[in-house]
């Protein structure tokens, strides 16, 4: 009991390290990087806690003196390496780059007043095409890595899998499930009116991707599993598959136009009541790259939660209570 | 201090607190060393910009000085990929317990507990 509080207590204290950084990156006049820092810790915190809780508990042996001490040495050097070669780069004068290209037309060039987001979803959207299938293909490798472990020798050892954790006697307390029923839909609204100021404001596909999948990952932890899967229309490899060919689509489009692969284009319209708005290409390209990040994000902690569902079930069967 | 010397120690104590849990001999220890150390990489990519206080990249006609927005840019997509690496590595490791019922990554640890299988 001891030891697994205190493997919980490191997960908490790698939690407050991200809030750290999203402060840093707030004070740093970078807003899009804390939203998209926060939104990450969440997701990320709560794949630990799940894997944590199928993860043996067992106490760790603490290596022997000599060899804790030789790895303590390679990380102070490490660690200072890497700190004195980012003082030496912050405290150089910065030379003339590629950046200013993109601060001086982000505006004329691409329609957006947020150089952040209009650098990643035009000016170097062939970049975020490729990370997106990177991170398409990590969801199904955890895919291919988890659905066949119910059978074979993993299968019984998940079987076989015991909790020592004490669990509550509630299984979906009333209260949660009501509130994060409530907030599903705000969550979603929320969500929206991110991915939507995206092109001019902080904000854009990916943070509004992590916020959609922390509300609909909050209907898992409270009304449970089966409920929610029940309940959910798509699956995750359509919204993987979706998204990267929303994406490419969008980039082969201007192709049509005799314009090089990705190239985007904008208007600004006016509409009475509401005003003058944006409408742009690029957010169909925006599209595809929140389809990705739910699908990949859902993907991970679906085929997780499943697992610890499978082993709980088991545990149930073999001991009725 | 400047502001400088305090993002340069930060990154120093997240890479050291990487490299020493990534050197330990569980998965679960190692997945925290690991994402410790893609805390400080991020970190550090993002000071290659330079450290500009309250002057977000918004785009306004006049505005001379801001931060440098192509860091911001790159490091945002980092901060995902690093949850896409993250969750494969967590469920690498638990494939592994699951297959071999150890989580040793350094082999010299326990023995394979046959009583689990």
């Amino acid at each position: 009991m001891a030891v697994d509080r205190r493997r919980y207590l490191a997960l908490i204290f790698i939690s407050v390290i991200g809030l750290v950084m999203a402060l840093a990156f707030i004070h740093l006049s970078a807003p899009d990087l804390a939203l998209t820092q926060i939104s990450v810790e969440v997701v990320t915190i709560l794949l630990m806690l799940l894997a944590l809780h199928l993860l043996p508990g067992n106490p760790p042996r603490l290596s022997a003196l000599p060899r804790r001490l030789r790895d303590a040495a390679i990380a102070v050097a490490g660690g200072l390496g890497v700190g004195w070669l980012a003082w030496a780069v912050m405290t150089r004068p910065e030379r003339a780059g590629i950046s200013r290209f993109h601060w001086d037309n982000s505006y004329s060039g691409g329609g957006g007043t947020n150089v952040v987001n209009v650098t990643l979803v035009d000016f170097r959207a062939f970049d975020t095409l490729g990370e997106i299938i990177v991170l398409g293909i990590a969801g199904l490798a955890i895919y291919a890595l988890l659905e066949p472990a119910a059978r074979g020798v993993a299968g019984r050892r998940l079987r076989a899998w015991r909790s020592n954790d004490r669990h509550s006697p509630e299984r979906h307390p009333m209260m949660f499930v009501m509130a994060t029923r409530l907030l599903l839909p705000l969550a979603l609204l929320v969500g929206s009116y991110i991915f939507l100021r995206g092109h001019n404001q902080p904000g854009g596909g990916f943070i509004a991707a992590l916020v959609f999948s922390i509300a609909i990952l909050l209907q898992y932890l409270a009304s449970g599993f089966d409920w929610t899967d029940r309940r959910r229309k798509f699956g995750e490899h359509m919204l993987i598959g979706a998204g990267v060919l929303i994406a490419a689509t969008t980039g082969l489009g201007s192709l049509v136009f005799g314009a090089p692969f990705l190239t985007s284009s904008f208007g600004y319209f006016h509409l009475p009541l509401i005003g003058e708005f944006e409408l742009a290409t690029a957010m169909f390209f925006d599209l595809g790259v929140a389809c990705v990040v739910v699908g990949a994000v859902l993907m991970a902690l679906a085929q997780l939660a499943q697992i610890a569902q499978r082993a709980a079930k088991a545990e149930e069967a073999d001991e009725p209570s | 201090m400047s502001l400088e010397f305090l993002v340069a120690s930060a990154i120093a104590v997240l890479v050291a607190g990487g490299i020493y849990l990534a050197l330990r001999g569980r998965t679960f220890q190692v997945v925290l060393g690991l994402t410790l150390l893609s805390y400080a990489v991020n970190m550090f990519l993002f000071a290659i910009g330079r450290l500009i206080v309250d002057k977000p990249p918004l785009y306004a006609r006049g505005v001379v000085e801001h931060a440098d927005p192509l860091p911001q840019a790159l490091v945002l997509t980092a901060i995902v990929i690093t949850f896409g690496m993250t969750a494969l590595t967590v469920i690498l490791s638990l494939r592994s317990f699951l297959e071999s019922g150890s989580d040793q990554v350094d082999g010299d640890g326990d023995p394979v507990r046959e009583d689990a299988a």
